[in-house]
């Protein structure tokens, strides 16, 4: 019985809350997010991101640092809509206190607030790796960023109320530099409209969504499906003489199939940052949609 | 809502509090015009705030999702599920099978009990396990699991319930981070033991997990594990259990054996992550044994390849056959020890990977093998007035009898294995591993037992996999060489993988 006591008494003083640790912590499972944590929340947060810029946040694992950063977490931002669905639940259930459950103020999937595209309409594993819930990559949708800014600031408030008036103020400041930001990129997508382009994976349709580009095909034929050589050459006598502009792969596509179909038809393949720190000149939010536009541009300027 | 209802209320019990306070100020004497003007000024600022407060409510509320049902928008979700089966667990279905060659030199697990789990597979087609399981919360308290194994054993179709558990979910009221689980579960010891086996990385379980755990531990019990809160990962659990399955069996209480682990972890640099664990596994057991198995030892064949391995024994078993043969009863502890890493070059598991993992366990152990022997009579020596006892069984010609025998046996012993697999592109991956398995002292073998096997697998995608695995066993100068071609695909829903 001793031992129990014994053992009773470790664990409390282990599962002591740290007094000290009064600063939210938001784990954001996609870089896009962890930039926008930062914007709303400042120095009165701290933020990581469990995946980096280059890496495809469907095939991740639940890595032990990601049950730490969880464990201690106030708020988890994600895309939502099954993208990480391959290990999100292991951190959920593993190391999540209660408030980043679902429902609950902490937990935050962007799909759940915005208009999410491409909902299919069958759900079927030989159509590949699909969503149920539709496409989970909301973000390359400026409008979608603003949403989620307003959701973020709303839920800091109300999980650390004492800082409020500031989440408020940097809301209010970033709500001003975006929809200005946004003005901008209106005019310039109004210059790309119409404009055809092939992908990758259908990582892409909430940009084309927003720009108004054309999607005359995909190179991977099944979803999460590495493209077979068959499909490619169906792929290459579609787009031959269709105009098409630019083939986009996110840096996390293999390179090998976007560039033998640029070799065969001389379409430029095109390496869109995705997210922040996709690419260099990714750095932040604003930057991320700059810089694409801008490839979007030379893309369509070069053919 | 609640919490603008509660303000109105507030504020209109406010408004005849702050009424009778200016009204009692205008009583003590007529206020001059500045009074006046400085009281409508307070108010004035006063209701600013107030205005100011609910504004920033309403706004806060705006962002958040509806409360009361607690996923939002459900507006645009495709087809919502009603009815009784609207809230049916996730099913999963995990089809296996094999195709394999081997010599006809069976290395076995001589010094250790061959458990039902850990025999080397059949020859020519075979299906290994196929596995149904379901899961789900069950409140917002729990969650709960079942998996049934099913295999296929000399044509008989044989289930085993693999796991049924039940899991406190966060928010049970249990501190952040504290897990209980109850039941029968692949309990936490090692890397492999918590994993179904259609997740490895190879067609067969390692020597050690074979030898010591007959596969893997999935007793009866309860565990509480602990997430430790702090900047590197770091878990601590213990469980009870019934202590019926290997290493042990027979259990007389029902609460014979405890574990407790502890794993840290952490990422080590931008793309790779590591994962080590200690652990122990403690109790007594009263009577376990091997698989119940024809009389392959002892008699016939078998006998001639054990004489090669040097494994000689005359009539008198040797200790090893207690060992291999005997039904144990005793105290019984397993330790271990297991490290896991994981290397994605680009960051993307998926197109490129390289994982090595090992885990070396030591089992020590005190008790009484009892061996069971057979004594066959010629039927002519015995009464013909039948003087012959329940236990007792006619073998072609001979009349044959069980006799027990008895022998105090301690020993450690031990076993290692490491791995490394290597994805070299996005559906191909190979692997190599080596095992290792030094029989219990006491056993008095010379040899250690050991495998080498190698492995080159192709994904089509994450729920559909294709193995080829050659495994070279050795004990002494017995050779096995087992080729396995091997499918392991699933249906329906597939949980997430651990690390």
């Amino acid at each position: 019985m001793k031992r129990t006591a014994l053992a009773a008494a470790f664990a409390a003083a282990l599962l002591a809350p740290a007094a000290a640790d009064a600063e939210v912590r938001i784990l954001a499972c996609e870089p896009e997010w962890a930039a926008l944590a930062e914007e709303i929340g400042g120095d009165d947060v701290t933020v990581h991101s469990a995946t980096h810029g280059r890496q495809d946040a469907h095939y991740i694992r639940a890595r032990p640092s990601l049950i730490a950063k969880v464990r201690r977490a106030k708020i988890l931002l994600c895309s939502g809509a099954d993208l990480e669905v391959g290990w999100l639940p292991v951190l959920l259930e593993r190391g999540a206190g209660r408030i980043l459950q679902p429902g609950q103020p902490g937990h935050i999937m962007a799909a759940d607030h915005v208009e999410v595209l491409e909902r299919p309409a069958v759900l079927d594993r030989s159509l590949g790796d699909i969503h149920p819930g539709g496409n989970p990559h909301v973000h390359l949708d400026p409008r979608n960023i603003a949403i989620l800014a307003d959701v973020l600031a709303g839920r800091l408030e109300q999980i650390d109320p004492e800082r409020a008036e500031v989440y408020r103020q940097r809301l209010a400041s970033f709500q001003a530099r975006w929809a200005e930001a946004m003005a901008g990129w209106r005019e310039r997508i109004a210059a790309l409209r119409g404009m055809k382009v092939i992908v990758y994976h259908k990582a892409w349709v909430y940009l084309l969504h927003w720009t108004g580009l054309d999607r005359i095909a995909v190179l991977e034929r099944v979803s999460g499906v590495p493209p077979t050589a068959s499909h490619l050459v169906e792929v290459l006598d579609r787009v031959r003489d269709s105009g098409a502009r630019a083939i986009l792969r996110a840096p996390f596509d293999p390179e090998d199939a976007a560039e033998w179909l640029s070799g065969k038809t001389g379409i430029p393949a095109v390496e869109l940052p995705f997210t922040v720190g996709g690419r260099p000149e990714a750095t932040d939010l604003f930057s991320l949609f700059d810089s694409t536009l801008a490839l979007l541009e030379e893309a369509k300027d070069r053919s | 809502m609640r919490k603008i209802a509660g303000f109105v209320r507030m504020a209109a019990m406010g408004l005849p509090v702050l009424f009778a306070v200016s009204l009692a100020e205008a009583q003590s004497g007529p206020p001059t015009a500045e009074e006046l003007a400085a009281q409508i000024d307070a108010l004035k600022q006063d209701y600013e705030k107030r205005i100011a407060a609910l504004e920033a409510q309403i706004a806060a509320m705006k962002a958040k999702p509806p409360a009361a049902d607690g996923q939002a928008a459900p507006a645009s979700k495709p087809t919502m599920r009603t009815g009784d089966n609207a809230f049916n667990p996730a099913l999963g279905v995990v089809l296996n099978a094999m195709f394999v060659d081997r010599s006809d030199e069976e290395v076995g697990l001589p010094g250790f009990q061959l458990g039902h789990e850990s025999e080397r597979p059949e020859k020519g087609f075979s299906l290994g396990h196929s596995e149904v399981s379901m899961s789900g919360n069950i409140d917002d308290k729990f969650r709960g699991g079942l998996t049934l194994g099913l295999g296929a054993h000399d044509g008989e179709t044989e289930v085993e319930l693999e796991e049924a558990y039940i899991q406190t979910l966060a928010g049970s009221g249990l501190p952040d981070g504290v897990r209980l689980k109850a039941g029968r579960a692949l309990w936490t010891f090692g890397y492999l033991n918590e994993q179904h086996a259609h997740a490895d990385d190879f067609s067969d379980r390692p020597l050690p997990y074979r030898a010591f755990l007959d596969g893997a531990y999935n007793d009866d019990g309860a565990e509480l594990s602990v997430v430790i809160p702090g900047d590197i990962y770091s878990e601590i659990g213990g469980g009870l259990f019934r202590g019926g399955d290997t290493p042990f069996g027979g259990s007389e209480s029902g609460r014979e054996a405890w574990s407790a682990y502890a794993r840290v972890g952490g990422d080590v640099g931008l793309n790779s992550a590591l994962r080590l664990g200690a652990y122990v596994l403690d109790g007594e057991a009263h009577g376990r044994a091997g698989a119940p198995h024809e009389d392959e030892h002892g008699h016939g064949e078998e006998d001639e390849h054990e004489g090669e391995a040097g494994n000689d024994h005359e009539d008198e078993p040797g200790h090893a056959e207690y060992f291999s043969e005997g039904s144990f009863a005793g105290d019984t502890r397993l330790f271990g020890v297991d490290f896991r890493y994981t290397l994605a070059p680009t960051g993307n598991a998926r197109e490129q990977e390289l994982i090595l993992q090992g885990e070396y366990f030591r089992r020590s152990e005190s008790g009484v093998y009892t061996l069971e022997e057979e004594h066959c009579v010629d039927p002519g020596d015995v009464d013909n007035s039948g003087e012959i006892d329940g236990t007792e069984e006619t073998h072609g010609h001979e009349v044959c009898e069980m006799e027990a025998e008895f022998e105090r046996l301690n020993g450690d012993a031990n076993g290692w294995y490491a791995q490394a697999v290597y994805k070299f592109l996005p559906q191909w991956r190979v692997g190599a591993r080596y095992a290792r398995l030094s029989p219990p002292s006491d056993a008095e073998l010379d040899n250690d037992i050991s495998t080498f096997s190698t492995m080159l697998d192709w994904t089509n995608s994450e729920f559909g996999r294709v193995r080829l695995q050659y495994n070279r066993e050795t004990f002494g100068d017995v050779r096995d060489n087992q080729l396995i071609l091997q499918y392991v695909m699933s249906l329906g829903a597939h949980g997430a993988h651990s690390f």
